[in-house]
């Protein structure tokens, strides 16, 4: 008997080769003839110019959970381009109305405050505005989605306690919408930048109708098209646009997910793509790329240096704001923002980006000074002791710095601090931490000291970061002042009351020196040259606020 | 070797139901949440929200109660619903097994086609100068971390040559097989390399140890020549141990494709994988998790019947 050992590798070998060509064909529907490959290698190199299309090819960082915008826990740029609100924020911090004719205000009438302490808001909406599948958009849209956000599956939405407050959802005619609050809600307009369809989603659970979470219908400038788990989501043109013809002026885009920012980085150069957001230390490396142009987008979001007192040992440290102080005077911020940010953020001294109009320049700004910081712990009563880290009551000078392994950035910071603090005694050790079982550690507030960072919607509320009962505030830090004049900014509607308010916050919060602002971060964004009408916002809303106007070509 | 297969088969229930209830609690015991998934991108939510969340998803019951959900509702094929997507986790699953499996096998016939012939040169030509090129492609390819190395083939073929895509699986609007293979070559390449380094060495060491072997002297006393003495009497013997390794590493790929469908943006499981690990989304992970165990499991019991499948010296009782 001949044992056939070599047949028998060979047809293993075989099957394995028949199994790959069977999963490669799904994707290869209707086996092209052999002819036409040639074709479609050449449509490949220049799908924009396919039939004359204009299609805006993203590259896009993580796969989204789900493209209801109410829900998903990701930014929501892609569901921007099909859905809309009743408002939008723009480049300028500002909130702009979009299925609304207007913002109602005290001003124009849009606020009337009642005799019982009630507060009537009244919204204009545009009329004539049809949904993907050509119903009507009326007032009863916005009220079925109120009524969604403040049921029991509303806690899906991240700031369902914001919309808690509207006690009553009117709707006099198809085109106007009246909520009753029962308070002042200052930030109102954050809320309402989706509406969701009532024909579509009346009777359904919204949180896992697929119909309705895998491909949305909106009113927005673009209609869902396709999406490929892990791969991509296309959407094309909407003919039946309320603003006009003439928008939007690209046909179709498709957003690829992109997971690692390197490959990100790569694909640009390689020129696959058309857009895509990178970070901000991979700028040099874009910056001269051919036929491209990088816009470095300033975020409202701010990167903090910040100690926790919630902790016996962090109230033994960190109490006497002149420790805290002088801590900060031997950080050296110009080399943090140099060195290791490459020049592209802007240093810090408030929580309010200067690109809102609720900036306050004039506060006190930490200098490097390690002389200054020195003096200032020695005063303090901190001395340095046998090992030159300075000692009071027995205790040393030290702490450490929980690091979250998803932001290499800030990793790098904490060990600019920890040599930079070493030089006036200070001494700074690290435990680093993966991202989910960081983020459990920090809201435990069992922590001494943390290099974090917020993103804020174009409203400068701060209260639910730095009240002493703010929802956020893991810091243990407490400051009746401060919470007044957070607080009674919170309760006026008009920018001329709020203003004093919050520059009083900022200025307040630099003078306690409860945390140091270590700069403004800003989302570097590289686009085709001739990508026209972009215009950034570095809101939680994103920067595809006004992807309607955007064009491809001259 | 039937009932071999199929006392193997039955033990393999109970084998899998310990490796749910460690899997369960690990995952379970990592710190940090599904909820802390709200937190982000940086939004406040304030923690009455999180633990209502927690709630929701039903993680307020004891562990063996949540256990026995999973177990009962998985026994009759629901794996539950991704934490996140509010999708069926099978679904999800399904989704993207064509593309992990297509970037596997490639990886897999690509690896077998360099690296079997490769380990036979090597030992028929002992200390030549290919024998020391593979010795040395081996420590490389073990060595080389695969993120690196990924990163500078994008950079030379995609950016520099512009000859092969960066990433990705398909060119969108392009559902030609060309475009498809092209996309494939760059993380195929990548994840073939461990491989390539581990099984050139395991075939040229079996071979080696056949050529010395008492029925290879007795065929070339026959006259044989050579050529037909290496390549047909000593590699069927050579290639045994190294077809039973080849069907281990079957799991071991899967693995190693995490790392390289993240790098390459391929839509496959094992990026999904990172996600529902970053996320916590228990119900995914736990899913993804069990059909890995089931490869590997699966994949031994290949592995060892095929070993007696081909050598008839073994035996299954």
């Amino acid at each position: 008997m001949k044992h056939n050992t070599w047949i028998k590798i060979a047809s293993l070998l075989m099957v394995v080769a028949l199994l790959s060509s069977a999963c490669a064909a799904p994707a290869a529907p209707a086996a092209a003839p052999a002819g036409e490959s040639a074709a479609t290698e050449a449509e490949a190199a220049a799908p924009a110019a396919e039939d004359g299309k204009k299609i805006l090819r993203v590259a896009y960082g993580a796969e989204i959970d789900t493209l209801n915008a109410l829900t998903s826990q990701n930014l929501t740029d892609i569901e921007i381009t099909m859905v809309d609100g009743l408002i939008m924020s723009d480049n300028n911090n500002s909130y702009v109305p979009v299925l609304a004719k207007e913002i109602p205000t005290t001003e124009n009438g849009g606020i009337v405050v009642q005799d019982d302490g009630t507060i009537e808001m009244t919204w204009n909406l545009h009329e004539g505005v049809k949904w993907h599948d050509g119903e009507e958009f009326t007032s009863a849209d916005v009220c079925f989605t109120l009524d969604f956000i403040q049921s029991e599956a509303g806690q899906a939405v991240y700031n369902q306690t914001d919309y808690m407050g509207i006690i009553d959802c009117q709707m006099p005619d198809p085109y106007t919408v009246v909520f009753v609050w029962d308070k002042v809600f200052a930030a109102y307009a954050t809320l309402f930048d989706t509406i969701l369809p009532e024909h579509v989603l009346a009777g359904q659970d919204v949180l896992t109708y697929d119909a309705y979470n895998r491909s949305p219908l909106g009113t927005g400038p673009f209609k869902f098209v396709e999406w490929k788990p892990g791969e991509y989501i296309r959407v094309e043109k909407n003919t039946d646009y309320w603003r006009g013809d003439e928008y939007p002026m690209i046909d179709e885009i498709v957003f690829s997910f992109i997971p690692d920012p390197n490959t990100r980085v790569n694909a640009l150069k390689a020129g696959e793509y058309d857009l895509g957001q990178i970070l901000p230390n991979q700028v040099k490396e874009v910056q001269d790329l051919e036929g491209y142009k990088v816009d470095l987008v300033p975020a409202n979001s701010w990167i903090i240096f910040e100690f926790n007192v919630a902790t016996e040992r962090g109230q033994k440290l960190f109490s006497d704001p002149n420790v805290r102080k002088a801590i900060f005077h031997a950080i050296d911020r110009e080399a943090i923002v140099e060195g290791l940010m490459e020049g592209t953020v802007q240093i810090a001294n408030s929580a309010i980006s200067p690109t809102s109009p609720y900036h306050n320049p004039d506060v006190p700004v930490y200098a490097y000074d390690p002389a200054q910081a020195a003096q200032m712990l020695d005063e303090a009563g901190w001395t340095p002791g046998a090992d030159g880290i300075r000692e009071k009551d027995g205790e040393r000078l030290s702490f450490t710095i929980i690091n979250r392994n998803s932001r290499p950035e800030r990793t790098a910071i904490a060990q600019a601090i920890q040599a930079m603090l070493k030089d006036v005694g200070v001494e700074v050790k690290f435990e680093d931490l993966e991202n989910a079982a960081w983020l459990q550690r920090w809201l435990s507030t069992d922590w001494e000291a943390i290099i974090g960072g917020w993103i804020i919607p174009a409203d400068p509320s701060l209260t639910a970061l730095y009240a002493c009962e703010g929802s956020n505030n893991f810091t243990g830090f407490c400051n009746p002042e401060l919470d007044a004049a957070m607080i009674a900014s919170d309760e006026v509607f008009d920018f001329a009351d709020r203003k004093p308010l919050m520059d009083e916050v900022q200025l307040l919060m630099a003078e306690e020196g409860r945390e140091l602002p270590l700069y403004y971060n800003v989302l570097p964004y590289v686009m085709r040259e001739d990508l026209q009408g972009f215009k950034g916002s570095g809101t939680n809303l994103g920067s595809f606020w006004n992807v309607y106007e955007w064009s491809l070509g001259e | 070797m039937g009932r071999y297969a199929i006392r193997r088969t039955i033990q393999m229930i109970p084998l899998f139901i310990g490796i749910s209830i460690i899997i369960f609690l690990i995952i379970q015991a990592a710190p940090g949440g599904p909820e802390t998934t709200l937190l982000a991108t940086g939004r406040f939510v304030s923690p009455e929200i999180l633990a209502a969340y927690r709630v929701r998803l039903g993680l307020d019951q004891p562990i063996f109660v949540q256990y026995f959900r999973w177990l009962g509702a998985a026994l009759t094929g629901d794996l539950g619903y991704s934490y996140t997507s509010a999708q069926p986790v099978l679904t999800m699953i399904l989704e993207r097994l064509p593309a992990t499996i297509q970037l596997m096998l490639s990886a897999y016939l690509l690896a077998a086609v360099i690296a079997l012939p490769l380990g036979v040169y090597s030992a028929i030509h002992k200390y030549s100068i290919l024998d020391y090129f593979g010795t040395g492609l081996s420590f490389l390819g073990i060595a080389m971390p695969v993120f690196w190395f990924g990163l500078i083939l994008q950079l030379v073929f995609a950016v520099q040559l512009g000859w092969l895509p960066s990433s990705g699986r398909e060119t969108v609007g392009d559902t030609g097989l060309v475009d498809q293979i092209k996309h494939l070559i760059l993380p195929a390449t990548v994840l073939s390399l461990l491989y390539i380094a581990g099984w050139s060495r395991y075939m040229r060491t079996s071979f080696l140890g056949v050529i010395n072997s008492d029925y290879v002297r007795t065929a070339r006393a026959k006259g044989l020549r050579e050529r037909r003495v290496m390549l047909v009497h000593a590699l069927k013997n050579a290639a045994i141990p190294v077809v039973s390794i080849m069907a281990l590493d079957v799991a071991g790929l899967f693995s190693g494709a995490v790392i390289t469908e993240t790098i390459f943006a391929w839509p496959g499981i094992g990026r999904l994988f990172i996600q529902s690990m970053y996320a916590r989304d228990y119900p995914l992970l736990m899913g993804i998790i069990m059909m890995g165990s089931i490869l590997v499991v699966v994949f031994n019991l290949v592995a060892d019947i095929l070993y007696g499948w081909l050598d008839p010296r073994i035996s299954f009782d």
